[in-house]
């Protein structure tokens, strides 16, 4: 990797957040596991093999997997943030691996947000 | 829509526009080229000439960073999001010039027919506020693009390419930022001292070392957010002139270590670390130290030894690490969080971050919420922010009914606030005032059954573990401190172990070197200040009000009981089927089984392990109910004393409730002639009179009463205090001691116009007429205002009244804070009596003289008043008036007025809330010979609590009919009689959760007065017995296998 000019900043933040923002990226939808050390330690491993499973049963391709630190509610972990492309993300909270199955089916794929196990939708406030 | 916080417009110049545009500048928004939206509408706007009516203004998080960059129209209101620079010259055209608003740019509420509520809205995240954390959740740790996506380097990169190294500095000190790790010292000032040193190599360390029980702040943004600290510290290393840093992280922070390892490699790999950075000639590089996990690492210069391979041990300072750091070296040390600060101050400026926080402590702070609390997990708040917000708003209040009592703050070497003081706001100075520490932010939230001389022995014994031993005070001291607090614990404290504790407290506060050391002593000293009442009680009363210290406490059940019944015997007996022995072991204790197995409040099941430990507590009282559902009290004979004496002493009892009849009983089995005087017709006293029929049948009271009534007793009914007899009259009639027993009869009046017109009634005469006369009160629509018993008894009452419609409870506090029996409350509303909470009266209107409805008020919670509790605030406007035919006003009960006035006239001294004055521990009222107790002493209280008071009066008349000392010293009860627990197989062990309590059907229920809850089956008491942990086998098992020792070498010889 080449070393980083000040202007490679803007450059990689564009192309990354294209991705990551899910404007006119590839995916249509992003999970988040939130993988913090209380993440773990309440089982969200488990929830990321049964959603990787999942994944990979029904053949989707347009999905963004990926981690994330813990996202502060550490009594309702494990935690899984899915943000649909256009919509507000929504966190979902006290996982199991049914319920991430479950959560797969009906939002990711049919786009109906699992109400009884969504804490809330949107994102935090920063300064 | 905006949610967010809007900050004052600039004042340029005082004139007014028409038009306001607010457009949001938060990370999220900007991120998403929100300045280039502003400067787009700027210039379009000055194209078409509006600027001197159109005005757009700069503004904080608008909290809808996902439809960013947003512009706010104002006043219209109107909400235009995802704005790209070419959607401004048809914006400008069409809503500023031809005032036709953008439908296809505006915001739609997309979850408007959702009921899932916005993070905005949710409690735990709505009072947070990210500067540190603000990646959390959101970027891959792993993936250093997703940082710079964010934002990332971008910090680095205006420093080296913009500002001087002196101006860094400059910037960070009037940020007002000061260090994270608990001494909360300048962070500019210290990288001045540095910057300042004239030496060529300098370092920069890190402070991961994170070690207090119940923190993990520093854990977590390593965790989250690992590029953030590597950049302020590359930030720090520019300012000061150091090449290299390091950053100390305990081994048993694998995850973080793993996380900050690769994100070094990819800042590496970046050019971000290492020669020549972004070709600034900057060369800074970052390695990462393992610690071994010892708490006096978080000390700066034992940490630096440890850097250096050496014995972490402190040294004294001066020099400082400023000075004389690393291998000799100018070192500068700032923990975790303080470090990832940095990048923040430098991309917003270090007037931003000044305007955030207190006038002495700025920006946020992350604090690791734990404890017994709904919400724990890890917070970042604006300093300022009250302990109570954090406490209640975002951490949701206690996980139990249990009330909270205090928090902990600052680890081992903090404090313990009382939840009195939660309204402090919290900075650095504010919680030192309190006696607690900052600390790094670790926050322990304690509640009722929580011991504070346990927790105080906890961290000694934590910091005796941790001393380094370098310093003889602190390691002897802290050992000795934690044998005083461990003596205390186990009832085996003096009142001089604890004036020598508070010395030794202060010679290890003001000998030690280190910060280890001088704040050894907080956890004792912060306790004694708050909570010295907790250690009295445990040295001289021997008691541990928590429940906690096993020694003092022996059984929770059996020792948190009024009448010290050994629970866990009855429930050991029932698990085996032995019921008649059950019956046995709760009769002994109690007179009023059947009654208490009813209507008691079953303190015992407050501190039940099964209760602490999985939530829900054995079902003690429906054990007992099916025991006494089970078996002929015939089966007990209580051992009386058989020489009564014809002439001997006879003793007057004024009151024939709990507490008159109670004492009755056990002066008759001593051998001595009672009379019992009572007003009404019939015996029974508040037990008659106020709880109604579905909770304690009839037949039930009347059968419990006569079966203690002997031949030693004589009951006299008809016979008020002061109309037929006084207290004079009873000891010239020859009488040698009194006991009063009268209750407590009159409730409270709310204070508000027109309470006196008809249909209006205090719960007390409601319950009364009903319960002893038949009448039937109450019509039409209901209301009750109150939130105790006594309001659930009315309300239920009036339920089962014929002309009755509806029933209505008022309370002013929240669901939650209902002193009412959270099964009274549960089976009301299945009955389908409505609850309004958080409402006030504040006028009762009336027609003709009648009650037409009341008018009330909504309380919203405020702040936290000296209970603990939120004070319920009346909120002006939202007045509404409810129709009502009937309103019952059940606030706290006051004793009966009349019985204390005429007491008082008998020269018996009477206290301030009109009850009789006597001594709790021997109920000796202010004349010799004359005794009080039950509610005529304590105001409005349990059952059996009367009956407490019935049995202490008993054995106080007998020692005072004997001339013997009153008071008998404090002593523990353990329990004693080892009953062999049942063989169970696996499937038995891994029992179900707590019983669900029987109870008729509801529409049944409403028809009548039949009694509401049933007894459990057989099966049902068994299995529910077995989920008992047995706290008992402790003491009861090993007293066996002693004894079975002395058996054997008895034997043997």
């Amino acid at each position: 990797m080449a070393k980083l000019k000040v202007e490679d900043l803007a450059r990689i933040k564009e192309k990354t957040r294209r991705m990551t923002v899910l404007r006119d990226g590839a995916g249509k939808a992003k999970i988040t596991v939130h993988m913090g050390t209380c993440g773990i330690a309440s089982g969200a491993r488990e929830i990321m093999s049964a959603l990787l499973k999942e994944m990979k049963d029904k053949d989707v391709k347009d999905v963004i997997v990926t981690t994330s630190g813990c996202a502060g509610l550490c009594s309702r972990e494990p935690m899984v943030t899915v943000e649909l492309k256009g919509s507000a993300p929504v966190k979902y909270v006290d996982l199991t691996p049914e319920k991430i199955r479950e959560i797969f089916q009906k939002h990711v794929l049919q786009g109906e947000i699992v109400k009884a196990y969504a804490l809330a939708v949107g994102s935090e406030r920063m300064f | 829509m905006a949610t967010g916080k809007t900050q004052a417009p600039k004042k340029t110049k005082s004139k007014a526009f028409r038009t306001h545009l607010l457009i949001c500048a938060g990370t999220g928004c900007v991120s998403n080229h929100a300045f280039d939206v502003r400067d787009a509408l700027e210039k379009e706007i000055k194209k078409c000439n509006l600027d001197h009516e159109i005005q757009v203004i700069t503004t904080g998080c608008h909290g809808f960073c996902e439809r960013g960059p947003i512009v706010h129209v104002q006043p219209d209101d109107i909400f235009y999001q995802s704005l790209s620079v070419d959607d401004i010259p048809h914006i400008v055209e069409e809503h500023f010039l031809k005032r036709r608003p953008v439908q296809r740019l505006m915001y739609k509420p997309p979850e408007a027919e959702s009921v899932i509520p916005k993070m905005s809205d949710i409690d735990f995240y709505k009072h947070q506020r990210l500067i540190v954390l603000k990646n959390r959740g959101l970027i891959d740790p792993e993936n250093i693009d997703e940082y710079i996506a964010y934002d990332g380097y971008t910090a680095l990169a205006k420093a080296l390419t913009r500002m001087k190294p002196e101006e860094v500095v400059d910037e960070v000190k009037k940020s007002g930022l000061r260090g994270r790790g608990g001494a909360g010292f300048p962070t500019g000032v210290k990288w001045e001292l540095c910057r300042n040193q004239k030496e060529d190599v300098k370092y920069i360390v890190c402070n991961a070392d994170e070690g207090d029980p119940g923190a993990f702040m520093d854990r977590s943004i390593l965790e989250s957010d690992p590029h953030s600290v590597l950049e302020g510290m590359a930030i720090g290393g520019y300012a000061i002139g150091a090449n290299e840093g390091f950053i100390y992280v305990r081994h048993e922070y694998p995850l973080a270590l793993k996380l900050i390892n690769r994100a070094i490699t990819q800042a590496r790999a970046y050019g971000l670390l290492g020669n020549n950075i972004f070709e600034k000639g900057f060369k800074f590089n970052v390695h990462v130290i393992q610690g071994g996990g010892a708490f006096v690492c978080g000390e700066e210069s034992a940490l630096l030894r440890s850097i250096m391979g050496r014995r972490p041990e402190p040294v004294q300072r001066p020099p400082f690490p400023v000075k004389k750091g690393l291998w000799g070296k100018p070192t500068n040390i700032n923990n975790v969080e303080t470090w990832a600060n940095v990048a923040p101050i430098i991309s917003n400026g270090s007037q931003w971050f000044a305007n955030i926080g207190t006038p002495t402590s700025k920006g946020t702070k992350i604090f690791s919420l734990v404890g017994k609390i709904k919400n724990t997990g890890l917070v970042e708040v604006p300093m300022g922010t009250t302990l109570g917000q954090i406490i209640y708003d975002i951490g949701g209040g206690s996980t139990t009914k249990s009330k909270i009592k205090a928090v902990q703050t600052g680890g081992p070497s903090g404090g313990c606030i009382p939840a009195k003081d939660f309204g402090i706001p919290i900075d650095y100075e504010s919680l030192s005032e309190a006696g607690s520490i900052m600390g790094s932010g670790g926050m322990i939230v304690m509640d009722q059954n929580t011991c504070m001389v346990d927790v105080a022995r906890y961290f000694m014994n934590f910091l005796k573990d941790e001393s380094c031993g370098k310093c003889f005070t602190c390691r002897k001291g802290t050992q000795r401190m934690y044998e005083i607090l461990d003596d205390i614990c186990r009832g085996e404290g003096t009142l001089e172990e604890l004036e020598l504790l508070e010395e030794l407290a202060h010679v290890v506060l003001d000998s030690t070197m280190c910060g280890l050391g001088q704040t050894a002593s907080n956890p004792v000293l912060s306790t004694l200040r708050h909570f010295r009442e907790e250690y009295i009680e445990h040295i001289v009363n021997k008691r541990c009000p928590a429940g906690i210290c096993k020694e003092l406490v022996g059984a929770p059940c059996q020792s948190n009981c009024p009448l010290g019944t050994e629970a866990w015997r009855y429930v050991a007996h029932i698990a085996r089927g032995e019921y008649e022995d059950a019956y046995i072991a709760i009769r002994e204790a109690n007179p009023f089984p059947s009654i208490c197995a009813r209507v008691c409040n079953h303190p015992c099941e407050e501190n039940c392990k099964a209760r602490i430990i999985e939530g829900e507590p054995i079902a003690i009282r429906a054990l007992k109910r099916f025991v006494c559902d089970h078996v002929d009290p015939g089966i007990y004979k209580p051992e009386r004393m058989l020489s009564v004496d014809e002439n001997g002493a006879r003793i007057a009892v004024v009151g024939s409730g709990p507490a008159g009849l109670t004492t009755a009983h056990f002066l008759s089995l001593r051998g001595y002639r009672v009379t019992v005087f009572e007003s009404e017709d019939r015996p029974g006293g508040m037990m008659l009179s106020a709880i109604p029929s579905y909770r304690l049948p009839r037949e039930t009271l009347e059968k419990e009463i006569a079966s203690l009534i002997d031949d030693n007793i004589t009951l006299r009914c008809n016979a008020s205090l002061g109309v037929d007899f006084t207290i004079q009259s009873l000891f010239k009639e020859g009488y040698s001691a009194v006991f009063l027993a009268l209750g407590a009869h009159k409730s409270r009046r709310l204070g508000i116009p027109n309470e006196d017109v008809e249909g209006v009634y205090p719960s007390i005469q409601f319950l009364r007429s009903f319960n002893l006369e038949a009448k039937q009160s109450a019509a039409g629509h209901v209301g009750v205002i109150g939130g105790g018993n006594s309001a659930l008894d009315a309300a239920r009452v009036a339920l089962r009244q014929r002309q009755v419609k509806s029933v209505t409870i008022f309370y002013r506090r929240s669901r939650e804070e209902m002193p009412a029996f959270e099964e009274e409350i549960e089976a009301a509303i299945q009955e389908g009596i409505k609850l309004e909470i958080l409402v006030s009266p504040i006028e009762i209107l009336s027609e003709d003289g009648r009650i037409t409805g009341v008018r009330f008020i909504r309380n919203e919670l405020g702040e936290v008043d000296s209970s603990g509790r939120r004070r319920p605030v009346p909120v002006k406007g939202t007045e509404f008036t409810v129709p009502l035919d009937t309103l019952v006003v059940a606030i706290s009960e006051g004793s009966d007025i009349d019985c204390v006035a005429v007491a008082s006239a008998m020269r018996i001294e009477t206290t301030a809330w009109d009850t009789i004055k006597a001594d709790f521990d021997t109920l000796c009222t202010n004349q010799p010979g004359v005794f009080a107790g039950g509610d005529v002493i304590r105001g409005p209280n349990t059952v059996v609590e009367a009956i407490a008071d019935g049995k202490k009066a008993a054995v106080m008349i007998d020692r005072y009919l004997r001339k013997e000392e009153l008071k008998k010293p404090a002593e523990v009860v353990l329990p004693e009689i080892y009953v062999e627990p049942p063989a169970r197989d696996e499937e038995e062990i891994l029992q179900p959760k707590r019983v669900a309590l029987p109870r008729a059907p509801v529409e049944w229920r409403k028809r009548g007065f039949a009694e509401v809850e049933m007894s459990l089956t057989e099966e049902e008491a068994k299995c529910e017995a077995g989920r008992c942990y047995r706290c008992d086998l402790e003491f009861t098992r090993r007293k066996k296998e002693v004894e079975s020792v002395i058996q054997e070498k008895v034997e043997t010889r």
